[in-house]
């Protein structure tokens, strides 16, 4: 029954990519950008990455979470609510730490705005701002720039299925098509074949050199429009391969997908609070 | 035969007063001109060094190793405790080469105010040590420099400041990542605004407080990025930049870095200059050469006789050549006396008072910049003594080919000469 | 005695000391041809340092839409019509002969990702062919090679930047930069068009030395600037590189009467890059001075030369006169020698001189061969120098060595003129 209700969600959430705008929540488009393939081979295996593609991608979503940033010299951890609507509306506020408290982060179409509590003050940024990692983590604002309908940059194959620390897994492997605007050499993946969750995803340079690390987990069922809510990893880990201390965790306490948020919400009058 | 030869070789040269003269004249002045253009390269190498440094650069600047390029703003000097600024200062500057040296912090950062937001490089200084340091604060055309009484004052370009709708007395806010992974922000004051023609600048610097700039960074007073040194004499840049690396370093780790490093474009337009100017100065040791050549040889042409009958009493070929480089060597000698003379003065003219380019080239305003009519001129011994040095080499080369031909007289012919 | 037969005197007292005579005129043709080779090495060298210079930038003349120099907005784009109206004109005969590169650049701000680090980059969308004639980037090559412009993709980038992306030769690069609006819309607009991405493989390191170039400029080509950008067939600005930096303002009035009523400015260099402008003020003083240096030691040893020469003779210019010479005869007799002396001269000198120079003019003189460099390896600029000489510089040369060899020669002829006669037929 799962299976079917779970093919149910996968129509349903193509169905609705296809119809109109797609909200993007600030992760995971990250880690979506060109991972949806129409591959020749391996439909299934296609199909599965797209849904895990897909897994943050809806009309609207508001979210708290919370970031725990490690680097070499400092390491901060911050909570955040975040809203999006539509493809191209963003809005996160900042509640902690304390000194940062207040501060928002708006994207409407192609202009970012950055309200600042202290200096009580609204600023625009240029766009080449927003391409820094995202608050010193490391994660970047790629997604909220490339937001259109997901490229088809990699050609998908599944390249391991079986048991790993006794769970059945299947691994697919992601190798970016000739043209594909992408840095990386190759993508891993490891899914439950259970519930088709994401276990972690590494990124490899053109050499073969695993570059970083994307681990998921604490699958929870979060609220959605439809009464069935979904399934979906919130924690997520990004590490930097080769570096020994240096990490982001996302933590996502609260997510809803669907939910009515009004276009007001992403106004840059608004940001002062 | 040392006794006697030189008196008579400088007897000689007076049997004909203005032949010696003319020549003397001639390789005199040429010899003077040397020493003018010598002094006016100097000059300008001085000040085409300097227009690229003395702004913003400092003569040399020292960081933690990784620091530069890439200006990480976690690399301070001392590392990640950083270390006694003015401890470090000080033993900078005493160093007798150093007049006078400015901590320094730096960071990128956005700025805004009421148009637009700009990306721009902000440099924390202290006001004080810096005017020593730099001549930014020449360049102002409105408002004031910074002062220890205004905090949160900033000085930046005029043109920055007309992008981003700022004025005199405007609020600005900065934005930059700060040390501890949070984002600086705060409100500044416009106290000036500066003009240099210089495109990176007065698009993209920000002047402010050091402590002000650490205070926005989360930094902590002992960590700074930079210590810029002035020197009383540039061209010992390199010397001095090895020698305070080695006293530094036992400290801690650094890389003292002298301006050719930092703006090699700019060493390589002087050393270009320079050369050139060498490469000229042989040419004019090649027209002094054909000018003793020509002297000499109408000389024993003229004395055929006169030498014919030295010969004819026993004086030996080896010695009328002796004789001949040596009336050579005094008349270059005696020219050299006459030029250096004749320069000197104009030596210290030009460096006192400089050559006035006047007309159109004096007084140009280019990009708002008064461009100086005044050519400073400056002293290089070591050229004036390379032209002497060369010129006496010339005149003794010069002199060895009439000096053969004299040799060669046969007396019983010479004497018969009319 | 007629004019002529004293010329002819003249000439044979020439050829009675034939050794003295061609030595005298080997000393003046030497000061000739040192006056040419100078001069050469000087315009030469002047020149290349100011080409050295405007090729890291804008080149001699720039075209550019109305506004950029000031605001330097990547939305300030040059319209079709004038970059086709430019290239036309600068390619017809005319121009084509003093002309070294024309080409059309598109310039942007974006940012570059490699699998380790991304950075912020100054695009350059260029034709190779174009561009190799103009800027000196084509030329610092030091790993892989420059853009070809049948080849796709290709991004050349500096010595720093590669470094701090950790990439190599053939590396995947992603560049994302922000589209134009499209042109109908607001200019003041700054929120620009979507963001757009590009693979692109790094075919070129170069290495110019300059920190701000190779830790931030990056080329690739036009065309897919353009796509990337959304303005297929628009530039930012076209560079001129010329043959002689002294036609900059020239060709900058001409193409300005070419493209009049277009909004596009056209600025020379000095107006371009003002910086550049202030530290050549200073070197065009050096060139001056040199200059007037040169031509006074030349005319020192000239002096010297003749001088020497002539004033040797009073004994036969008291036999001369004793002979039934007039004074004025005499003179002649003696400017009738310096003039053909002169000639000789002349014509040594500029055999010898334009020799020696076509070899610098060609071959060039390596700054290098001369002294060891002390400092770092990196050289900025070409250190070859290749002499340019004018057909006026030659011109002026030869008249103004004649000239101060015929001024000079009345003092003798004066003198000779004036000779006592007892007193010059005293022997010893």
């Amino acid at each position: 029954m799962l299976a079917t209700e779970g093919v149910r969600i996968i129509r349903a959430a193509f169905g609705r990519w296809q119809k109109a705008g797609v909200a993007i929540c600030l992760v995971l488009t990250w880690l979506s950008l060109g991972q949806v393939a129409q591959a020749a081979d391996d439909q299934q295996a296609r199909e599965i990455v797209d849904r895990v593609a897909r897994l943050f991608v809806s009309q609207s979503c508001v979210a708290t979470m919370e970031m725990q940033i490690t680097k070499a010299d400092w390491q901060r951890t911050i909570s955040m609510q975040l809203w999006s609507l539509g493809e191209s509306n963003i809005l996160v506020r900042i509640r902690q730490p304390q000194e940062d408290a207040g501060t928002a982060i708006l994207k409407v179409d192609n202009k970012t705005w950055i309200y600042l509590p202290k200096a009580n003050r609204t600023v625009e940024m240029p766009t080449s701002m927003m391409m820094t990692p995202w608050m010193g983590s490391h994660f970047t604002l790629n997604d909220l720039v490339n937001q259109r309908r997901l490229t088809d940059d990699y050609v998908i194959a599944t390249t391991f299925e079986g048991q790993r620390d006794g769970v059945a897994v299947s691994e697919y492997t992601l190798t970016p098509k000739p043209a594909a605007a992408v840095v990386w050499g190759k993508i891993t993946l490891e899914v439950r074949q259970a519930d088709l969750m994401p276990v972690w995803q590494r990124y490899y340079d053109e050499d073969g050199k695993p570059v970083r690390e994307l681990d998921f987990s604490d699958y929870k069922t979060v609220s959605t429009s439809s009464r069935f809510g979904r399934l979906v990893p919130t924690r997520l880990v990004m590490r930097p391969l080769g570096q020994t201390v240096e990490q982001t965790t996302i933590t996502y306490e609260n997510i809803a997908f669907d939910a009515l948020i009004s276009e007001e919400t992403f106004s840059p009058r608004n940001l002062k609070q | 035969m040392i006794g006697w030869l030189p008196r008579l070789a400088w007897r000689n040269l007076w049997y004909n007063p203005g032949r010696t003269l003319i020549a003397m004249a001639a390789i005199g002045l040429g010899y003077a001109m040397l020493l003018f253009v010598a002094c006016l390269m100097a000059g300008l190498r001085q000040q085409m060094i300097e227009s690229g440094t003395d702004l913003v650069l400092s003569d040399i600047q020292v960081h933690a190793p990784d620091y530069y390029p890439d200006r990480p703003i976690h690399q301070t000097l001392g590392g990640r405790n950083g270390t006694d600024v003015g401890a470090l200062v000080a033993a900078i500057t005493a160093d007798p080469r150093v007049q006078a040296a400015s901590p320094r912090v730096y960071a990128t950062g956005l700025i805004s105010a009421t148009h637009q937001s700009a990306g721009v490089q902000l440099l924390g200084v202290v006001p004080d040590l810096e005017q020593r340091l730099t001549v930014l604060q020449t360049r102002m055309v409105k408002g004031n420099y910074l002062t220890g009484r205004m905090p949160k004052g900033v000085v930046m370009g005029d043109e920055l400041a007309s992008t981003i709708g700022a004025a005199v007395g405007s609020e600005i806010v900065l934005l930059t990542p700060a040390a501890d992974g949070s984002t600086g922000n705060d409100l500044y004051t416009v106290a000036g605004l500066f003009h240099t023609g210089l495109d990176a600048m007065d698009r993209g610097l920000v002047l402010m407080p050091l402590a002000s700039l650490q205070e926005l960074l989360r930094l902590p007073p002992g960590r700074i990025h930079e210590v810029g040194i002035k020197l009383h004499d540039i061209t010992t840049a390199t010397t001095a930049a090895t020698a305070l690396e080695v006293q530094l370093s036992k400290t801690f780790p650094v890389r003292v870095m002298p301006w050719q490093e930092l703006v090699p474009e700019l060493a390589d337009y002087v050393q270009f200059n320079h050369r050139v100017t060498i490469i000229l100065s042989f040419i004019f040791f090649l027209m002094a050469a054909m000018g003793i050549v020509n002297t000499m040889l109408m000389a024993i042409i003229e004395r055929t006789r006169e030498l014919g009958m030295l010969m004819a009493v026993g004086m030996r070929p080896v010695q009328v050549v002796g004789l001949i480089v040596a009336e050579a060597a005094s008349l270059a000698g005696a020219s050299l006396v006459l030029g250096g003379v004749l320069g000197f003065p104009l030596l210290w003219y030009l460096q006192v008072h400089g050559l006035n380019l006047g007309g159109d080239r004096g007084a140009v305003s280019l990009a708002g910049i008064v461009v100086g009519p005044l050519w400073y001129g400056r002293q290089d011994f070591t050229a004036y003594t390379q032209a002497a040095l060369g010129l006496a080499v010339t005149a003794l080369a010069a002199a060895l080919y009439p000096a053969l031909r004299a040799a060669r007289f046969r007396p019983a012919e010479a004497l018969r000469k009319v | 005695m007629g004019v002529l037969l004293l010329v002819k005197i003249g000439w044979r007292n020439l050829w009675r000391n034939s050794r003295g005579t061609l030595l005298t005129a080997l000393a003046l043709g030497l000061g000739l041809a040192l006056l040419l080779i100078s001069l050469g090495l000087l315009d030469g060298s002047h020149e290349q340092m100011i080409a050295n210079a405007v090729r890291f930038g804008t080149g001699h003349v720039v075209i550019q839409a109305q506004g950029y120099q000031d605001t330097g907005s990547q939305a300030l784009l040059l319209p079709t019509r004038v970059v086709s109206a430019t290239e036309a004109f600068l390619h017809t005969e005319a121009m084509q002969q003093g002309l070294r590169g024309v080409s059309p650049r598109l310039l942007a701000s974006g940012l570059l990702s490699s699998a380790a680090n991304a950075d912020g980059v100054r695009i350059m969308g260029v034709i190779a062919k174009e561009e190799r004639t103009v800027s000196l980037i084509p030329q610092r090559i030091v790993e892989g090679t420059y853009l070809k412009d049948d080849q796709q993709s290709g991004v050349v980038i500096g010595t720093d930047l590669a470094r701090k992306l950790a990439v190599k030769i053939g590396a995947r690069v992603v560049l994302m930069t922000q589209a134009m609006q499209p042109p109908d819309a607001a200019a003041t607009d700054a929120g620009g068009g979507e963001m757009q991405s590009a693979l692109l493989r790094v075919s070129g390191i170069f290495r110019t030395g300059v920190e701000a170039v190779d830790a931030h400029v990056i080329q690739m080509p036009l065309p897919e600037a353009q796509a990337l950008l959304g303005v297929p067939d628009r530039v930012t600005q076209i560079a001129v590189l010329l043959e002689r930096e002294g036609d900059s303002l020239m060709v900058a009035q001409g193409l300005r009467k070419q493209l009049t009523g277009v909004p596009a400015e056209i600025l020379p260099w000095r107006q371009a890059m003002p910086s550049l402008a202030q530290v050549f003020l200073l070197d065009d003083a050096f060139n001056y001075v040199m200059n007037g240096v040169v031509l006074a030691v030349v005319g020192l040893g000239i002096l010297n030369t003749i001088l020497m020469r002539v004033l040797e003779r009073r004994y036969e210019f008291g036999l001369c006169s004793a002979l039934g010479l007039r004074p004025v005869q005499l003179a002649i007799m003696v400017i009738g020698e310096s003039l053909a002396l002169t000639a000789i001269s002349l014509a040594l000198g500029l055999v010898l001189g334009l020799g020696i120079q076509h070899y610098f003019a060609t071959s060039g003189l390596d700054l290098r061969w001369f002294f060891k460099s002390s400092l770092p390896a990196v050289l900025v600029f070409d250190p070859i120098i290749y002499a340019r000489l004018s057909l006026t510089r030659i011109a002026s040369s030869v008249g103004i060595v004649f000239l101060m060899a015929t001024v000079i020669s009345f003092y003798p002829a004066f003198k000779a003129a004036r000779t006592e006669l007892p007193g010059a037929l005293k022997v010893f």
